[in-house]
């Protein structure tokens, strides 16, 4: 039996699934895929097939960062830039 | 907000915009998948004694175990006049089909009061109570409506578990099935996802022992899910911008989308008809703006815009007022 991690658990682990992610954040699943397509959001995935797994704390950090270059009104490409300046 | 059990969780997608005051075959079909859900919760617990294939539950640890009490009012059910319960899992799931109305009532009151104290769910008035015909019969309309904030994360990263690559927990693979048998598939994904789904259900009944034993047992009924089906499909045609128009043509197609608001006088002018639909609404409980006033005045009611067009409604003798047309800004 594989059983979903409680909060605690998640917030005390390195790496989280992008559901946990979602958990966390309170992002939608297809905002976080998107990011993660895009290549802002750094994340191991040791075969094509398996769980793509995030760094928690980095992964947050990000997430928090690209939320508020949105409300700045930056596009897309735009916040892409700032990313990589950093 | 504290974190909601496997049971709570799917309580939150399933009452959500259900009728809080009647049993509607809609909640019928949502409150025996929640009994189903809170068994199911029990069994991932390891609140039944296991015995082989057998799963035991005796009345008294309803007194010494700490068990919610949405939990116990569905073992109640289960348990009956009888001491000790005792059946294999797909025969338990199989019980919640043939509960009663009050059964279901009981199932009811366990979860909503346990989601109102964790601030997960609130009763709203319904905008249909404000209908002239619903005042006068003295009706009163509420639906519950789950906490948004929770209800994203929930049902979002559910869809990221099941639409991503990798392994599913048990939590993910029994709320497959639930939302199968209540029918909120429609509701959490679209018709790409379903296929994805779909293949991942198939994939699950080969690799997973839970899937395995859950996914081949039916607890809805064709009749009360085609129902449910239907009227929904019904609302959403009728909540177009094509839809809206001819539901205000015959409002009788879809009535919960066509409210007539009377006002206290004949022929009375827009300031005295604006000010009848704020006391009514507010005596209701809505949240009332005026966006822009005319003859036509466009208000918000609830965060969503409508029409107030005068109008009136032949009974006998002729009673004039506002019927509501959403907006379509809002559709």
């Amino acid at each position: 039996m594989s059983r979903q991690r409680s909060i605690d658990k998640i917030l005390a682990s390195e790496f989280v699934s992008i559901g946990e992610l979602v958990r966390l954040t309170g992002c939608r699943y297809s905002t976080l895929k998107f990011y993660t397509e895009e290549g802002m959001l750094p994340f191991k995935q040791e075969e094509e097939n398996l769980t793509r797994r995030f760094p928690r704390e980095e992964a947050l950090v990000k997430i928090q960062e690209i939320q508020g270059l949105k409300k700045q009104g930056l596009s897309i490409s735009e916040i892409k830039e700032r990313l990589v300046e950093k | 907000m504290r974190e909601l059990s496997f049971a709570l969780s799917f309580s939150v997608m399933a009452l959500n915009a259900q009728d809080s005051l009647r049993l509607t075959n809609a909640k019928k079909v949502s409150l025996r998948c929640m009994a189903a859900a809170a068994i199911l919760e029990l069994y991932m617990d390891n609140g039944f004694t296991k015995e082989g294939e057998f799963l035991t539950f005796r009345r008294e640890e309803l007194q010494s175990a700490v068990i919610p009490m949405y939990l116990e009012s569905v073992v109640k059910i289960l348990l009956g006049k009888n001491e000790i319960i005792s059946a294999t899992l797909p025969d338990y799931l199989s019980m919640v089909t043939k509960l009663s109305k009050r059964m279901l009532v009981e199932v009811e009151q366990g979860f909503a009061v346990f989601l109102k104290e964790a601030n997960a769910l609130e009763e709203i008035p319904a905008l249909l109570g404000c209908d002239l015909e619903y005042v006068s019969a003295g009706i009163s309309m509420k639906e519950y409506r789950s906490h948004s904030d929770l209800y994203t994360r929930i049902t979002e990263s559910l869809r990221a578990e099941i639409l991503e690559e990798g392994i599913m927990t048990d939590e993910a693979i029994l709320m497959l099935w639930l939302l199968r048998e209540s029918g909120c598939f429609y509701d959490l994904f679209s018709k790409v996802e379903l296929k994805r789904v779909a293949e991942r259900m198939y994939e699950l009944l080969d690799s997973s022992f839970l899937a395995k034993q859950v996914y081949p047992i039916q607890i809805h009924k064709s009749i009360e899910t085609a129902i449910k089906n239907f009227l929904k499909i019904k609302k959403e045609v009728m909540s177009t911008p094509t839809g809206s128009g001819i539901n205000f043509i015959f409002p009788l197609i879809e009535r919960s989308q066509s409210v007539f608001i009377d006002t206290e006088e004949y022929f009375a002018n827009k300031a005295d008809r604006l000010s009848d639909v704020k006391a009514r609404l507010e005596s209701k409980g809505h949240t009332f703006a005026v966006i822009r006033e005319g003859e036509v005045p466009l208000i918000k009611i609830d965060n969503v815009l409508y029409e107030a067009v005068p109008s009136a409604k032949q009974y006998r003798i002729p009673v004039h007022g506002v019927r509501l047309r959403k907006y379509p800004l809002s559709l």
